[in-house]
């Protein structure tokens, strides 16, 4: 890591990230891969190239933008083009390239993009997302330019092997269609400034962002790797936006953190927009199974943000109940060595909404931020087009009928790292 | 507007604490609380009857709630009130479940009492308005109760600022910022100092004040109670392992020790081996009927209560609380030993 001094000579470990971000209008399927006035192309043949593994039979690509009548079924990830601009690092580091610090130099974002899987997967739980009519109110990603890759497994492929190769193919397709920008000029420049280390007097606040670490199919990839049985650690917000952390974790449709909310954490986002504040940089922590790892890895967490002179943190998770606990037990660390603690919870209250919402609730602190009722039910209005799969296992219905479910299907509709804007209240 | 008023013995001219088994009755008129109820609402609105019922009938009968009910339809009213009940937890329960019938039922309804009373949860879907903590504070409690009357009249939803407590139903809807954007304006007024502001509130489970200790437990008699869902071998009454929604009474009299064999756990929250092979621990009969011939224990209550208290609701745990307090008084019991697992 390169350390370097500023001119009244404050340590600053990192130099920033410049992020070059290039608009998206519309998206379609083509012969090559192209980026023009707002215009993304997929190149059909080369991105089978992309995808070209022995647990993979074959794979076919379609495109839904925001107001299609289409409705997405069995996502399985999603992720924001992005591609590296120079010499510094790459993108997804330990998965596209060597597991080395990234984070610096320059990063070409497609925003208003998305590339989405979807289909079968064990453990995997059925998310749905509509791009039109009732029901799209509720998940971010109706409102972006999604490019949908839909698979066939190879005939005895094991399974952890076609979900490797899917998710390998899906970033690289997204690094192949930022490229197309590489000659673009960019619509914003976004510099993300190297993180002040006290300088400012602002109250310093750390992202404490908790992955799920659940094994096969309910893991998360961090620099390639998984976390389970690590202890916290610390991140520069801008080895995120470089990829760092990958989502390999498929139930919870609501509940989990695609790719695209790590590469573009809202939490950090939404620090960086505050003037009253400073960024003190992201503690990323495992989600244990069992309580005593879940308050060991706790206590850690909350003492690794003492030592970076919090005075506050903003508390996420990823997956249903289990992990409350682990938000519960670091907002209770955090709030007994005097740092200020907000965490987010989405709440499981039953159908009419009357239930205890939380299954594991801190006992100290009380800052908490609602994400929704994860049990109330939503209409969703008919489509012409599914794509990901013909029916819908939870309803047991075909896939592009009016359906009642749960808003606990709809992907990234609680989003656990507040990336949406459902939330929940009494009505008295 | 035809509002039927509930009330309990006391406060019906019935009674005290001697009169709480009182069953069910009607007034035509109303009575007590309501005659100041009336005076506060003016003449638009008429008390056609008061409904009554003894704190321990109406908490501890599985039919009080419906023969409550039958009564107050035979009045035919635009609207049942019920309370104010303060903090008393029979009472409470009694307005609650009364109130959630009668809401049920499609005649509109309303309950008041004290945040604190156990009956709050129960209420829904009939709204409960505030009251004091206690008796002296009928006045201002009564009023309140008469605005929220006069909302409702006037097709009006209760709402906080009526006085409205309890849990409301939690609804979706979109914010206008992000959870995370908002989170970090949580943190901002925490920061700033303010220690209220938050999206969820936590559930208060309340605390309980314990009793004196007995002043002559040798001449006492003590009830063995349980969570640990200890029933007769095969679970003749098929008591819930989990999520319980009632409770069970068994016999002790003239039994010696509960053999192995003849009882067993049916908790769906722990391994019930140990319990099945020795019940006396998660229920001390053993124990109890040593002291019991030793003289340091008056006599052991003739029955054991029982229920599983595993992912039971809170608000239904409270409720057999109050329905065993209620059981145990009428039975003499002077203390009880509550075993939990």
């Amino acid at each position: 890591m390169s350390a370097t001094r500023t001119p009244d000579g404050e340590r600053q470990s990192r130099t920033g990230l410049r992020l070059l971000v290039h608009d998206v209008a519309a998206v379609a399927v083509g012969e090559e891969t192209s980026y023009a006035e707002g215009l993304l192309t997929v190149g059909e043949r080369e991105v089978g190239e992309l995808f070209f593994h022995p647990a993979l039979a074959s794979v076919r690509l379609a495109c839904a933008s925001p107001g299609e009548s289409t409705r997405i079924v069995k996502i399985l990830d999603a992720v924001e083009p992005r591609c590296k601009g120079g010499e510094d690092g790459t993108m997804f580091p330990g998965l596209l390239g060597p597991a080395a610090l990234s984070g610096r130099g320059e990063t070409h974002v497609l925003r208003g993009a998305a590339v989405l899987s979807a289909g079968f997967l064990p453990r995997a739980q059925e998310a749905v997302l509509q791009m039109s009519g009732a029901g799209a109110e509720f998940s971010p990603l109706s409102g972006t330019h999604n490019v949908v890759v839909e698979f066939d497994p190879a005939t005895d492929a094991p399974w952890e092997e076609v979900a490797g190769a899917l998710r390998l193919g899906v970033l690289r397709l997204a690094e192949h269609l930022a490229r197309a920008a590489l000659a673009a000029a960019p619509d914003v420049v976004d510099e993300l400034e190297p993180l002040s280390t006290g300088s400012t007097g602002l109250p310093r606040v750390v992202a404490v962002t908790n992955i799920q670490t659940q094994g096969a199919f309910k893991d998360v990839l961090v620099y390639g790797r998984t976390m389970a049985g690590s202890f916290p650690t610390w991140m520069d917000p801008c080895e995120l936006a470089d990829g760092a952390v990958v989502s390999a974790q498929y139930g919870h449709p609501a509940l989990k953190n695609p790719t695209f909310v790590h590469q573009n954490n809202p939490v950090v986002a939404a620090l960086r927009a505050s003037e009253d504040v400073e960024l003190a940089g992201v503690v990323l922590c495992p989600e244990p199974v069992s309580e005593k790892e879940k308050g060991l890895v706790s206590e850690h967490a909350a003492r690794l943000c003492a030592a970076l002179g919090a005075d506050g943190a903003i508390v996420t998770k990823e997956g249903g109940g289990n992990a409350d606990g682990d938000v519960a037990l670091k907002l209770d660390a955090l709030e007994d060595l005097g740092i200020h603690a907000v965490g987010l919870f989405a709440e499981m209250a039953g159908r009419d909404g009357t239930a205890p919402g939380l299954v594991v609730a801190p006992t100290r602190a009380t800052a908490l931020i609602s994400t929704g009722n994860y049990d109330e039910l939503v209409k969703l209005a008919a489509t012409d087009r599914v794509l990901g799969g013909e029916r819908l296992g939870i309803v047991d219905a075909a896939a592009t009928e009016e359906l009642e479910l749960p808003i606990a299907a709809i992907y990234g509709s609680l989003n656990p790292l507040g990336w949406n804007r459902v939330t929940c209240a009494g009505d008295a | 507007m035809r509002i039927v008023h509930y009330v309990n013995q006391f406060f019906a001219g019935v009674g005290g604490e001697e009169a709480a088994g009182v069953g069910p009755g009607v007034r035509e008129e109303a009575v007590g609380p309501g005659r100041a109820l009336t005076a506060m609402l003016g003449p638009d609105y008429e008390i056609v009857a008061t409904v009554f019922c003894g704190d321990d009938y109406a908490s501890s009968e599985a039919s009080a709630p419906e023969e409550l009910l039958a009564l107050v339809r035979e009045a035919s009213p635009d609207l049942l009130v019920a309370g104010p009940a303060f903090t008393s937890g029979r009472y409470g329960l009694a307005c609650a479940r009364l109130g959630a019938a009668c809401a049920r039922a499609g005649i509109p309804a309303v309950v008041s009492m004290h945040p604190e009373n156990p009956g709050l949860d129960e209420a829904e879907p009939a709204p409960v308005i505030e009251s004091g903590k206690i008796g002296r504070e009928m006045r201002p409690s009564l009023e309140r109760l008469a605005c929220a009357i006069e909302r409702l009249a006037g097709g009006e939803e209760l709402r906080e600022a009526d006085g409205r407590i309890g849990r409301a139903p939690r609804r979706n809807r979109l914010a206008e910022h992000t959870a995370a954007e908002r989170a970090v304006e949580l943190l901002l007024a925490r920061l700033a100092g303010d220690q209220d502001r938050t999206e969820v509130l936590l559930p208060s489970f309340g605390s309980v004040t314990p009793s004196a200790p007995l002043e002559d437990p040798g001449h006492a008699r003590i009830a063995l109670l349980t969570e640990g869902a200890l029933v007769p071998m095969g679970n003749p009454d098929r008591l819930e392992s989990a999520r319980a929604t009632r409770w069970l009474r068994y016999q002790l009299e003239g039994l010696e020790r509960l053999e192995e064999g003849t009882y067993q756990s049916v908790h769906g929250g722990f391994s019930t081996v140990a319990a099945n092979a020795d019940p006396h621990r998660l229920l001390p009969l053993d124990a109890a009927r040593e002291l019991e011939r030793e003289g340091r224990i008056g006599t052991v209550h003739h029955e054991y209560l029982t229920t599983a208290g595993n992912g039971t609701q809170v608000a239904t745990a409270r409720g057999f609380g109050v329905e065993w307090a209620a059981e145990l008084r009428q039975a003499g019991v002077q203390a009880a030993i509550l075993t939990a697992t």
